[in-house]
């Protein structure tokens, strides 16, 4: 095929003014595949029928665009002048939002310090109470020994044997109250040394001229303990002795002494 | 505000326009909406009737424009193909024709190729085509202006279709060479 013929033929004008038949638009597509020359001489031709439809150009009446302007008005994107108008808008309540949330940020941290505080006064409140009501509690413990050794001491047939401070120890005080009935000894550590470790006091009861173990003393300096039954005494005495107590006084540890008034 | 957009490459104007930005659609009606009036004009004669069928065809270049395939050649190309279509479909419809035959007791242009001086306001093409000579102004008008099918033409001439294209082709390469850029 004579490309160049074909090229200067007049087919590629018919085909773009759409006048070409089906077979004609075939032909040229094909060729255009085929030979570069045909891409570049509908290229060319293009130009030309640009260049002379401006030439031969009509200004359309006045108006026109805008009329048309005005139909399409609907289909256009937002334009970048609405935009802008937006964006002022937005900076506006962008503004507004970040200032609403500093407010609301001050606030925050004001309602929770007073939250943390109330919290805290709470706590230590509830402290306090849990710390009156231990109070409260350790107080009717004691108010009720009180009253039980109260019961005891008052009893009738229970008598009170003070035990003084043997020369040396003078200043040491001990009280047994004994149920004549019963024969119950109970005592108070009105006034006794610390004991040292690995000691303890015992008291004694003085029997037939014989002491006999009358129990181990330990926690009875506040209320009354509740030792042994002894039977018959003429006197009690506190000494010191090993842990657990001793089978026999040990004399010169000997603390308090008090004898029994019949 | 800005000044008008400019777009730089055919590319970026139907981006543009794909974006359904006013812009574009503002920048190409200033640039071809000359050269499409003049397209119109060529085929429908009638200043108000050219100014309605232009802006039938912008509306079609606006609405249509994902449909064009700058594969398939220039954008210039695709909003030419679109005017004279619209175009010719009026030229065809039965209310011009009447129009033409009323018009034509007064104007002669209007008339079919055989009457034949040119007036000084014919349409640009018209006053070249009016210049060649019988035979290739009567396929020109039949075929570019009315919107006849070669195959159509050759019917209504009773001659070969072969002959159709060969007269048709011969007659565009006259004319090219009467047009002066």
């Amino acid at each position: 095929m004579d490309i160049k013929a074909y090229i200067e033929s007049g087919v590629i004008e018919s085909y773009l003014l759409g006048m070409a038949d089906a077979e004609e638009v075939a032909e040229l597509q094909r060729l255009s595949l085929e030979y570069p020359e045909v891409v570049a001489a509908i290229k060319e031709r293009e130009q030309w029928l640009r260049e002379f439809s401006e030439a031969t150009g009509r200004p359309a009446s006045g108006g026109t665009k805008e009329q048309l302007l005005k139909s399409l008005h609907k289909e256009f994107a937002v334009t970048s002048g609405s935009v802008h108008v937006i964006n002022r808008r937005f900076k506006f309540v962008a503004a507004a939002a970040v200032l609403a949330l500093f407010v609301s940020a001050a606030g925050n941290v004001y309602l929770y310090r007073k939250y943390t505080k109330a919290t805290g006064d709470f706590v230590a409140l509830q402290k306090e109470q849990m710390q009156l009501l231990a109070d409260n509690q350790s107080y009717h413990a004691r108010l009720t020994t009180f009253d039980h050794d109260l019961k005891i001491m008052s009893q009738a047939g229970v008598i009170k044997v003070p035990l003084a401070g043997v020369k040396g120890k003078e200043g040491s005080l001990a009280t047994v109250y004994w149920d004549m009935q019963s024969r119950e000894v109970y005592l108070i550590a009105n006034n006794l040394p610390a004991v040292p470790p690995g000691k303890q006091y015992q008291l004694w009861a003085l029997v037939d001229g014989k002491p006999v173990d009358a129990g181990m003393i330990s926690d009875c300096a506040f209320s009354l303990c509740y030792l042994k039954r002894v039977v018959n005494a003429a006197a009690f005495a506190i000494t010191l002795e090993k842990a657990g107590g001793s089978a026999a006084p040990t004399l010169d540890q000997m603390f308090v002494i008090g004898n029994v008034k019949s | 505000m800005k000044g008008p957009q400019t777009y730089t490459t055919e590319q970026q104007l139907i981006n543009g326009l794909k974006q359904r930005e006013q812009a574009a659609f503002s920048y190409l009606y200033d640039h071809y909406s000359s050269a499409l009036n003049g397209v119109i004009y060529n085929i429908i004669p009638d200043p108000n009737i050219a100014t309605d069928i232009l802006q039938e065809v912008f509306i079609k270049i606006w609405r249509l424009i994902d449909s064009y395939d700058p594969d398939k050649g220039r954008l210039f190309t695709w909003m030419f193909s679109i005017a004279r279509s619209t175009a010719i479909d009026l030229a065809r419809s039965k209310e011009w024709k009447n129009s033409k035959r009323n018009n034509s007791l007064t104007d002669d242009y209007a008339q079919l190729p055989d009457k034949s001086r040119p007036s000084s306001d014919l349409p640009e093409l018209r006053k070249i085509v009016y210049t060649l000579k019988e035979e290739y102004k009567t396929i020109i008008e039949l075929c570019y202006f009315e919107g006849y099918t070669q195959k159509e033409i050759a019917t209504m001439e009773q001659i070969p279709l072969g002959t159709v294209k060969t007269r048709l082709r011969a007659a565009l390469l006259q004319l090219k060479k009467k047009i002066k850029l």
